[in-house]
């Protein structure tokens, strides 16, 4: 009796972390697939410099080990074990884009190491992403108050920065490495770039303030609209724009361009980062 | 204190899962930083042409080609030229671009000629190609 106890004991969070690597993998592959199949980031993962790339894999850590304090495919308290998700979501992530670019072709036996490991690397950032995030998607609504957890932990305006960060992180890096980031850029004029500008602040503040979607934020108490909308609206689309600019050069979009337009290929890609900034809250 | 409780309650999963992880992220990293440190990828691509094989393909010839980068760049929209000549007259000539050829990588495509390519000297050579 007492060994059974003991063993069952044993299996039952193992059980419970199985099915959590289950659900990471499921998020991998659905976060993954509009980027496993897109043309660019195979070649991506050849032509990127390898400096930058090893920076954004840094990064994307950085990233992940945030996301699992605030969503993670378990329940997490300590940095300790933010990290062990963090480098377990990463695992996920690199073994999944390595199964599906195999399955597609894309990965052939005659091919050097450099170019798999380097065609990986690029996947592995939204596999790794949607690995961590899974947990929020995929679960079952287990209730025990979990959402009041998470929203205790989320509190504050690091926090929530770091959600719009990570939110226009994920966006962002879903469309930047397509030729057509650098083509709009091309069709706008600067009074185009000037509008785009204006529409993704509106867009960034009415979806997190105005429209009532799930995870909607109330301006904090005793803060008017200028202060809310410098602290939160401003600041976001200022991180939405950093991390477009980043990614950007991460993919080498920005080498030899001059500064307008740069500039203007920014404001074209800090528009979905906005989004993906003002939705954070929903997704992770 | 912290480090055993957390040991105590982390199922043995996941530390497996985690150091997959790790050693996963280790390669990734490790082979990329080589890269990075040789610095060959800024290097100008050079790529040899060859045939590999020559077909009759309907009312013409196919000859299977592979390009070989010898040097660390990648290179883009390679165009490859393939010339059938008799001594000093060109007979025919067909061309073909190629979209990557990787560092040290091996890429292949092939030419269509209406002559028999057997009986002419083949000349391939890359003419060209874009840096990505």
């Amino acid at each position: 009796m007492a060994i059974e106890t003991a063993s069952r004991g044993r299996s039952g969070p193992n059980q419970l972390y199985a099915r959590g690597l289950a659900r990471a993998f499921g998020g991998a592959i659905i976060f993954g697939i509009p980027l496993l199949m897109t043309m660019e980031m195979w070649s991506l993962g050849v032509s990127t410099q390898p400096a930058r790339l090893l920076l954004f894999i840094a990064f994307n850590f950085v990233v992940l080990v945030g996301l699992s304090r605030f969503g993670g495919f378990e329940r997490t308290d300590t940095l300790g074990e933010d990290i062990l998700d963090a480098l377990a979501g990463y695992g996920v992530g690199i073994i999944a884009a390595a199964a599906i670019l195999a399955l597609f072709g894309v990965l052939m036996m005659d091919m050097p190491l450099d170019e798999w490991v380097g065609k990986i690397a690029v996947q592995s950032v939204p596999c790794s992403f949607g690995a961590l995030i899974a947990r929020k998607q995929l679960a079952d609504a287990d209730g025990n108050g979990e959402e009041e957890e998470r929203e205790r932990r989320v509190s504050g305006h690091g926090g929530e920065l770091f959600l719009m960060l990570a939110g226009a992180l994920f966006l962002a890096f879903n469309v930047a490495p397509t030729e057509e980031m650098v083509l709009i850029g091309y069709m706008m004029s600067p009074w185009h770039a000037l509008a785009l500008v204006a529409v993704s602040l509106l867009l960034l503040h009415v979806l997190v303030y105005a429209i009532g979607l799930a995870g909607q934020e109330q301006r904090a108490e005793g803060w008017g609209r200028i202060r809310t909308f410098v602290s939160y609206t401003v600041a976001g689309y200022a991180i939405a724009l950093v991390v477009s600019l980043y990614v950007l050069w991460t993919f080498g979009r920005t080498d030899g361009l001059a500064l307008e337009q740069i500039a203007i290929t920014a404001t074209v890609l800090a528009f979905p980062a906005a989004v993906g900034a003002a939705i954070a809250r929903l997704v992770v | 204190m912290a480090k055993s409780t957390m040991a105590a309650r982390t199922p043995l999963l996941e530390w497996i899962a985690s150091g997959l992880g790790l050693v996963l992220l280790l390669v990734l990293i490790g082979v990329i930083g080589r890269e990075a440190l040789t610095g060959e990828t800024d290097a100008l691509p050079a790529i040899e042409i060859r045939a590999t094989s020559v077909a009759k393909a309907g009312s013409g010839y196919v000859v299977g080609i592979e390009a070989v980068n010898l040097s660390g760049g990648t290179a883009a929209s390679v165009e490859v030229e393939g010339v059938l000549s008799d001594g000093a007259a060109a007979v025919e000539t067909s061309s073909v671009t190629l979209d990557y050829v990787p560092g040290h990588s091996t890429r292949s495509g092939g030419l269509f000629f209406r002559e028999d390519p057997r009986r002419h000297t083949l000349q391939l050579r890359a003419l060209g190609f874009q840096t990505p």
